[in-house]
């Protein structure tokens, strides 16, 4: 659409305990606070057109979400900017406002950064190492099987692009880009928890960072 | 701002948002620029605490002063509580994180009955001794507010001050004066001493109060500088009495999550069973253009999309004409919701509806409260099943499709036979729908009964009454589903023991804190939660501490026996509510304080005046 707008923001600090449900609540207080002209829909209960990419699971920080509005009257991609970012909670920033140009189903990886904390980094560390190393790392899933929940088995290394693990004071950090989006999107604490769950070692607790939305090609989705 | 200790428990507990605090409009400042620290505390969850107005108000009134910092502290849920427990994680407040015994000054809202014990499990959390006695230096003094001020005696061992009334000007008053004491080096004493003489301020150490052998007061006798009674504190003048500009809002999805315009306080109608409609009087209202700029500046300020107009009865505001199309110039635009809860059946027009439907249609509820004539009545709900059946009909035409009634049952002079006339009374409610020609094709219609136990309350007409027994309340539960016969009528009720346990501690006396400790020492919290309630661990408290808790709900006062509560002067006049109570037991009514003063004595609080007259 012409008026579609594409706002990319931080969640970090306290804010990665606000969930998904309570994000969209968050986020259309705070346009009706900043006085951003949007589209409302046209139903019969209308409401605040607001469209996320992808959820971000609640406790997991990131640096690149991105929810799509349509506007209705004239404003600058600054002032918007500079609006919401006076309206918002703290944790939450606006990093960007642009007409989109991608579809939110070309995404298809994303970067994280997981910092793990613990009494033995070295521990940690090879159990990081030869868990990732693995020819195969098997989970399980919740998935859907029409209206039905199932547990799904699943090979994730495929899903794995690539990964790095690296000591730190007290503890580990591991860079990793795993699939993303509508199809193959893998939850970086899944993956931890199929690799730490055989070794056994003390996590004191977990840091998970997105850093970075890519698409097919490794271009940034923007 | 949440601390490292708390944040290591939030990724093993449910709704993390409920304890980090950050939230928009939220306040925070600097601890060591502020000469007292004040910690506003809900005894219950978040999503319950968050939604009270009271709480909002007092909540911004401290924090514009320079001088002070009021933060919010809310009963942490199960989960979090064990965390907390288990890794040795005091209570703290959300804006600072601070640990409870950081606050100068404690202030519990007394809400429900059914919130004591976790008054008592938030000290114990807070590390705060329980009792006032045990707290021996100047601060932190506990305080206590909120409807169940009026009889707070079960608590009176565990708080250091009680303040009824109306809190916007006594608090700033006691807040002064501590400040005053800290800066002193006053003791606990000399401060109680001197906050015990302004008005509206019960220091209950201040009283003795002794029994005759049979359980009864036999006196209660004010020391120190206590007056011998407690007039509650009112504001005189709401439009320009303190109200918020800023609410905190939530993250997480709270019972009431909207912003809040204040129409009124006291109520016009007299409805002898309702605690509310005496305590809060004398009737004082805001200018319609009041209440439409505060509306209009919490949702600017909040961004919320639905405002609610609070009071006793908003169909009573006389200004209700004026105000609704005044806010709904700007609502509308806006795509804000205006929703009107407390409506009366009575006087709610046509054109009202009409207006209400622009914006969003919720649910209609009608609060009949009794089934028969006879019994509406006797506890003065001056409503008449024409109006309820006219206004459903009147509803039904407007396309809605679901009604919710409320009623009580164990009224004072309840019968069985009033029992059946709740279930007659829904099913000709049933009877108008289908009698409407132009009801939407291929749906039904339903009517929610929702019967709460009646509980006599303090300066109420009924304060004398015996409560139903449990018994006779699972009798009458019994009665009223043999006389539904369809499932068009969805019947609902409160669990007797809750209202059994509510009733005791509503007309109890101080021999009832041990029992609270003794029950909150087994377990008892989150009294108010069906799933936490352990009435047996309850029961086994009063057995222990020889206390029999029928004699505080079931039996029958005389009229010249003291009660717990009368050394708290709520204006009302005693013998106003034994008049009240005697036309009860005739079903006489009494016309409503527009149509007829009834000379309750209210207005004497505020200088002879009442908006009624």
């Amino acid at each position: 659409m012409q008026n579609d707008v594409r706002i990319f923001f931080t969640k970090t600090g306290t804010a990665k305990y606000i969930s998904h449900l309570d994000l969209m609540r968050c986020m259309s207080r705070a346009f009706r606070r900043a006085q951003i002209p949007l589209w409302f829909t046209e139903g019969y209960n209308p409401h605040l057109f607001m469209t996320f990419a992808r959820p971000l699971s609640l406790g997991q920080e990131s640096l690149c979400e991105c929810v799509d509005v349509r506007l209705t009257g004239e404003m600058t991609f600054k002032e918007m900017q500079n609006r919401l970012n006076d309206a918002l909670v703290p944790g939450i920033t606006v990093v960007s406002v642009a007409k989109p140009v991608h579809k939110p189903t070309e995404i298809a990886f994303a970067d994280y950064e997981i910092r793990l904390f613990s009494e033995t980094p070295e521990l940690a560390f090879s159990a990081l190492q030869s868990g990732l190393s693995k020819s195969s790392i098997c989970v399980t899933k919740k998935a859907k099987q029409g209206r039905r929940k199932i547990d799904k088995e699943m090979d994730i290394k495929p899903n794995i692009a690539s990964w790095q693990v690296s000591k730190t004071e007290n503890g580990v950090m591991l860079f990793v880009r795993l699939t993303a989006g509508d199809q193959n999107n893998i939850n970086p604490a899944l993956l931890l928890s199929a690799v730490l769950n055989d070794a056994n070692i003390e996590i004191d607790h977990t840091e998970i960072l997105k850093k970075r939305v890519l698409l097919e090609n490794g271009e940034s989705f923007s | 701002m949440v601390n490292q200790a708390v944040e290591r428990l939030l990724p093993r507990v449910q709704k993390p948002a409920r304890y980090t605090g950050g939230e928009q409009n939220s306040v925070v400042k600097d601890a060591k620029q502020v000469k007292l620290r004040y910690a506003f505390c809900f005894p219950d969850s978040y999503e319950i605490g968050m939604s009270h107005l009271g709480m909002k108000i007092l909540y911004s009134l401290v924090n514009a002063r320079e001088d002070a910092w009021c933060e919010r502290v809310f009963a942490p849920w199960v989960d979090m509580e064990k965390e907390m427990r288990k890794n040795h994680v005091p209570l703290f407040a959300l804006e600072s994180g601070d640990a409870l015994d950081k606050f100068d000054l404690i202030g519990f809202t007394l809400q429900y009955e059914l919130s004591y014990s976790n008054v008592l499990n938030m000290l114990d959390l807070g590390n705060i001794p329980l009792r006032s006695k045990e707290r021996t230096s100047l601060t932190p003094i506990v305080v206590g507010g909120g409807p169940c001020a009026c009889n707070p005696e079960p608590l009176a061992d565990f708080f250091d001050i009680f303040l009824p009334g109306e809190g916007e000007e006594v608090t700033n008053e006691l807040i002064d004066l501590l400040i005053e004491h800290k800066e002193k080096g006053s003791t606990k004493l000399e401060f109680l001493r001197e906050a015990a003489k302004i008005e509206g301020v019960y220091v209950p150490a201040f009283y003795d109060v002794s029994y005759h052998e049979n359980g009864t007061i036999a006196s209660v006798t004010a020391k120190e500088t206590a007056p011998a009674r407690v007039k509650k504190r009112i504001i005189s003048d709401l439009d320009s009495v303190f109200y918020p500009d800023k609410f905190v809002v939530p993250f997480v999805d709270i019972v009431h999550d909207r912003a809040v315009a204040e129409v009124f306080r006291g109520c016009i109608r007299g409805c002898r069973f309702c605690q509310a409609g005496f305590i809060y009087r004398p009737i004082r209202e805001k200018k319609s253009e009041t209440v439409n700029r505060q509306a209009k500046c919490l949702c600017d300020s909040t961004g919320y999309d639905e405002v609610s107009l609070c009071s006793l009865s908003t169909s009573d505001y006389s200004g209700v004409e004026q105000l609704i199309p005044d806010m709904l110039s700007w609502a509308v635009p806006e795509k804000i919701n205006v929703s009107l809860p407390s409506l009366r059946v009575d006087n709610f027009s046509e054109e009202l509806m009409e207006e209400l439907k622009k914006v969003r249609k919720s649910g209609l509820t009608f609060a009949p409260e009794a089934g028969t004539q006879r019994l509406r009545d006797a506890i003065n709900k001056n409503v008449t099943e024409e109006e309820v059946l006219r206004t459903s009909a009147q509803a039904f035409r407007g396309g809605w499709t679901a009604v919710k009634l409320y009623f009580m049952m164990g009224l004072p002079t309840e019968t069985l036979d009033d029992i059946a006339g709740i279930a007659e009374l829904a099913q000709k409610v049933v009877n108008e729908f289908y009698k409407n020609p132009d009801k939407p094709k291929g749906k039904g219609v339903t009517v929610s009964v929702s019967v709460a136990s009646f509980v006599p309350k303090p300066f109420t007409p009924f304060q004398w009454e015996p409560q139903d027994t449990m018994e006779q309340l699972v009798e009458k539960q019994k009665h009223l589903l043999e006389n539904v016969h369809t499932h068009k009528i969805q019947v609902s009720w409160h669990q007797s023991q809750t209202s059994f346990l509510e009733g005791v501690f509503a007309r109890g006396d101080r021999k009832l804190c041990d029992v609270i400790e003794s029950a909150w020492r087994k377990g008892c919290k989150f009294d108010g939660w069906d799933e936490f309630f352990l009435f047996d661990k309850w029961m086994e408290a009063f057995r222990e501490c020889g206390v029999e808790p029928s004699f505080y709900a079931n039996r029958r006062r005389d009229f010249d026996e003291i009660l717990p509560w009368d050394h708290m002067d709520y204006g009302i006049r005693k013998e106003f509510l034994m008049e009240e109570n005697t036309k009860a037991h005739e079903s006489v009514t009494t016309p409503n304080c527009r149509q007829k003063c009834s000379a309750c004595g209210a207005a004497k609080l505020n200088g002879g005046h009442c908006d009624a007259k």
